[in-house]
């Protein structure tokens, strides 16, 4: 009985969980007090994760498969993955509210939208666009006020009502639809196409982006993330806290609305089950993406990439044949990754003890040039891989991952040389690739030269309140370096005639 | 305590004879009944004396309860009706939701109206008055006394309604169920103490339950491939607790994904050269399917040796975790870290081992789920991930750490347990079944899990 005397001397559960997140101060308190500041761009160090990992799976993404950045690859890829992205914004609006509200029930909610929609479509009750989104977006939202009321005045942990709210849902949604079927609305039947980049789904998600990144600048949203970080503060500084719960569910509910109409589209038919699975996903998003599920902390950026992540995983493992285990390898990397930039994270006070003043924007950039390079690099100048890569993976193999047993085949051989080099091996060297390299390499050189100045230079400007001269001498040093470099190149330059050829013959 | 014990022997007289005289008529109800039935003297003899002390000792111990509140009031204030209005509007507002619920019910429904249903109702109304009027008076246990109410309301309806359900066979299959359940919940249970959460445990049930079975066929004697399943999930449950120990806030998911790695670690492993992934086949043990089958025997006894190891581990553990100094560490912990780090108790040590027998007892789980189906499947453990959940929650342990224990959970698990049967029984399909599931989760825990208001909280 003594733990039941101490636990009505703390009084509250929350008090735990302050204590809680004080006993591992070092990492939870400059978490929060750093983390989350804009949504997009400058001064938070939480999107090095999500950012470094997307450049890491994309550039990988694009050896093994350059037809990823044709037209019909980035279509199919927005097709399948704007479902999921919007699934992790309407995670994300109640994730930040604290709580703990990690909404379990957000995939067979995405269902039931599906399910209903399908359902009453085909009674014929609702056709036109209007009525559709109309419907999608209230019912989302009807839902998670319900969930707001409930957590508000009959005070259960949020994650029991979200509990709850995932076998209800996901029980009725087989109730509506049995098995998979119905059609879409015949103005959304090309939608799922996924033929050509400007399609209404991009559309919807940039609107959605836009309507997400104008909602963070509003004062509502920081008493949002207030809220979340802590409940107690939020209420004495006298914001109207069940106001601002409601709201935040209210958005998660539209948000939740859109991925089911783009869930819709990418299916074409109702599924009861398969929107289950959202679930999973989002929230595994939702942390790659550097969000907090603890709450007050997340952005759209992140969230974003944490889900543009999720399918370039996806994407990446299925240009690999594994065969029959396809399902399992991809698993497994989900599970490997989402630990590691867990872990990753905790390194991210000590990056900061290091870097104060980290610059997003400045890292995507230099990074995205980089990035930027490869791909073009690998999908212009060598044809040839990409016809030996063989075909992309299409959006059909993406959705179904699991599959039934049925489908299972014996497990295909694994050419281990396509596993360790195949997606490093780019082209054979021959005598115009490396004419080209010669005749590149002024240029690469110069660029290497101005964006390490700019580097060096911010760092120095920053540092220099410090009165610090450490930067002062990285910078000489580096310039040195830079310039003894640039003497030896240019001693081996052979100045005697750049090879001639046709700098389109590349594109061929 | 003198103050109760001083008020329990002031029962006004008059009260204590109509409690006599109620009990004398109850008494002779049973006797006559009994008489009627054709029992003998002796079981009729035993049954009356024992009805007349339990309802005495019951009508002392409640009307003691209701005489101890009727101290607190105070006489003024507004009238007599309209102060019974104030105090008891929303459990009356609520007795007419439930009636109305049931007049549209009966209008609606042919054949809702019979003697049955009305029972059922009388004794969910019982129940909800019981718990409302009994559970004010239990400060600590409150949520194991509801459990237990909605537990015997529960299977009282479900005997009255359904053919069979209190037949012997359907409570041995409850149990057996409920003791995979209860055997999965242990981990969870232990982990929600210290605030922590493990969504692991699903995969771990299902790779300890394909990686057996896969051990097994390669050749590996059962014993030895038992014993190594059971030790790899106590490992895994301890790289569970080592990662999660710095991201406690973010244990739910850091657990998915070592949940997720595990699973297909394994599959990846067992269907290398075989035709079947997912599936694993190969001869199951007698010993092991007969450790946890229908009809299975315990040294002779008719029923399957899981419910014994389930009921030894759950005393074993409700002991351990109130009288022993790990288990009062445990809470410690739970309750306030920084307290407990102050008397020297190492919050890491805690926090791995409570993860290490969560996958210990999940790896169990899945070696006797083998023992039951006779085949691995990885998708075995998959309605674990949110039923261990469910169980605890229900049982009245708290997410947030600290409150709680193993007790809880096993009413947790049994009440579930009787609630799928009951569904089950009434003939709903699965995916009705889930959704009342979910609607009623909602309810039971709201009868004692109610965080205090925020402004109570500064």
């Amino acid at each position: 009985m003594t733990a039941i005397g101490i636990k009505t001397v703390s009084a509250s559960p929350d008090a735990v969980q302050t204590i809680k997140s004080e006993a591992n101060s070092n990492v939870v308190n400059s978490e929060d007090t750093r983390g989350g500041t804009h949504a997009s761009g400058g001064g938070n160090a939480f999107l090095l994760m999500p950012m470094t990992l997307f450049f890491i799976l994309l550039t990988f993404a694009v050896l093994r498969s350059p037809s990823l950045v044709s037209s019909n690859g980035i279509g199919s890829a927005i097709i399948v993955a704007t479902p999921l992205v919007l699934a992790t914004y309407a995670l994300m609006a109640v994730v930040i509210a604290g709580r703990g509200t990690v909404d379990l029930s957000i995939g067979p909610l995405i269902g039931f939208i599906n399910v209903t929609l399908i359902q009453l479509h085909g009674a014929e009750i609702i056709q036109n666009p209007i009525t559709v989104f109309g419907y999608a977006i209230l019912a989302g939202a009807a839902y998670q006020f319900i969930f707001a009321l409930i957590v508000i005045y009959v005070r259960v942990q949020p994650i029991i009502v979200s509990l709850s709210g995932y076998l209800a849902l996901s029980g009725i949604n087989l109730v509506i639809l049995p098995r998979p079927g119905g059609v879409a609305p015949e103005w959304m039947s090309e939608w799922g196409l996924g033929t050509t980049i400007f399609s209404p789904v991009l559309l919807i998600l940039a609107l959605a982006s836009l309507a997400w990144i104008l909602f963070a600048q509003s004062a509502f949203f920081t008493h949002l993330r207030l809220m979340g970080s802590d409940e107690r503060a939020a209420y004495t500084s006298g914001v109207p806290i069940s106001v601002v719960r409601i709201g935040a569910h209210l958005i998660s509910g539209a948000f939740a609305g859109l991925a089911a109409i783009t869930f819709t589209a990418l299916i074409s038919s109702g599924d009861p089950s398969q929107g289950t699975t959202y679930t999973l996903i989002a929230v595994t998003a939702l942390v790659l993406g550097g969000a907090s599920l603890a709450g007050g902390r997340g952005g759209v950026f992140g969230s974003f990439l944490g889900a543009i992540n999720l399918y370039l995983i996806t994407y990446g493992l299925a240009t690999f044949n594994f065969g029959a285990v396809q399902s399992f390898v991809t698993n497994l990397a989900y599970g490997f990754i989402l630990v590691a930039s867990l872990l990753l994270t905790l390194a991210i006070p000590v990056i900061q003890r290091y870097f104060k003043n980290f610059s997003a924007l400045l890292y995507f950039v230099s990074v995205g040039t980089v990035v930027l390079g490869v791909i073009l690099h690998s999908t212009f100048d060598y044809k040839g891989f990409s016809e030996r890569a063989g075909a992309p993976p299409t959006a059909e193999v993406l959705t179904n991952t699991e599959a039934t047993p049925q489908q299972r085949q014996p497990l295909a051989k694994i050419n281990p040389s396509d596993l360790y080099v195949g997606a490093l091996e780019i082209a054979e060297d021959d005598a115009r690739t490396n004419a080209l390299r010669e005749q590149a390499s002024p240029f690469i050189f110069g660029v290497i030269i101005l964006v390490a100045i700019a580097v060096f230079a911010r760092m120095a400007f920053s540092q220099a309140k410090n009165r610090d001269l450490a930067p002062a001498i990285i910078v000489i040093i580096a310039a040195l370096v830079l310039f003894s470099g640039y003497l030896i190149k240019h001693g081996q330059f052979s100045p005697t005639e750049p090879p001639h050829f046709n700098s389109n013959s590349g594109g061929n | 305590m003198v103050e109760i014990q001083h008020t329990a022997t002031q029962l006004g007289l008059p009260s204590r004879i109509v409690g006599l005289l109620v009990g004398a008529a109850l008494t002779c109800l049973g006797v006559v009944f009994g008489f009627i039935q054709g029992i003998s003297v002796q079981l009729i003899i035993l049954y009356a004396i024992s009805t007349l002390a339990l309802f005495f000792w019951g009508w002392n111990y409640v009307l003691t309860k209701f005489v101890l509140d009727q101290n607190n009031n105070e006489t003024d204030g507004p009238g007599e009706i309209r102060r019974l209005w104030i105090e008891n509007r929303r459990s009356l507002i609520g007795f007419a939701a439930i009636l109305l619920a049931f007049l549209i019910l009966s209008l609606s429904i042919d054949s809702f109206f019979n003697i049955w249903n009305i029972i059922s109702l009388i004794i969910l109304l019982a129940i909800i008055m019981l718990t409302r009027t009994l559970g004010q008076q239990f400060q600590t246990n409150r949520s194991a006394f509801i459990g237990i109410m909605v537990l015997s309301g529960l299977f009282s309806v479900g005997a009255m309604n359904i053919d069979g359900f209190s037949s012997i066979n359907n409570i041995k299959s409850m149990l057996l169920f409920a003791s995979f359940l209860g055997i999965a919940s242990i981990g969870q249970t232990l982990v929600a103490l210290l605030g922590g959460l493990d969504l692991s445990i699903p995969f771990i049930i299902g790779s300890a339950n394909v990686g057996l079975l896969y051990l097994i066929s390669l050749g590996v004697p059962p014993w030895l491939a038992t014993i190594l399943v059971l030790l790899t999930g106590g490992l895994l449950g301890v790289i569970n607790g080592l990662l999660s120990y710095r991201l406690q806030g973010q244990a739910l998911i850091v657990t998915l994904g070592t949940g997720f790695a595990i699973s297909g670690g394994v599959q990846i492993l067992t269907s290398i050269g075989t035709a079947y992934s997912g599936n694993v086949f190969g001869t199951v043990p007698l010993w092991l399917s007969n450790l946890s089958a229908m009809n299975g025997t315990t040294f002779g006894m008719p029923f399957p040796p899981v419910i014994a190891i389930w009921a030894g581990l759950a005393l074993f553990l409700i002991i351990s975790m109130r009288y022993t100094v790990y288990g009062r560490y445990l809470y410690a912990l739970g309750v306030n870290r920084t307290s407990a780090k102050r008397i020297r108790i190492s919050e890491l040590k805690y926090w791995v081992m409570m993860y290490c027998i969560s996958g210990f007892f999940a790896a169990m789980a899945g070696a006797l789920l083998l023992g039951w189906s006779g085949g691995g499947f990885i998708g075995v453990g998959d309605q674990y991930l949110f039923l261990t959940l469910a169980a605890v929650v229900v049982g009245g342990t708290s997410l947030l750490g600290g409150q709680g224990g193993y007790g809880f959970t096993v009413i947790g698990v049994l009440v579930l347990q009787v609630l799928t049967s009951f569904l089950i029984g009434i003939g709903l399909d699965f995916e009705w079944q889930q959704f009342i599931f979910g609607i009623l989760i909602l309810p039971m825990v709201a009868l004692y899990a109610r965080s205090p208001h925020i402004r109570t909280q500064i």
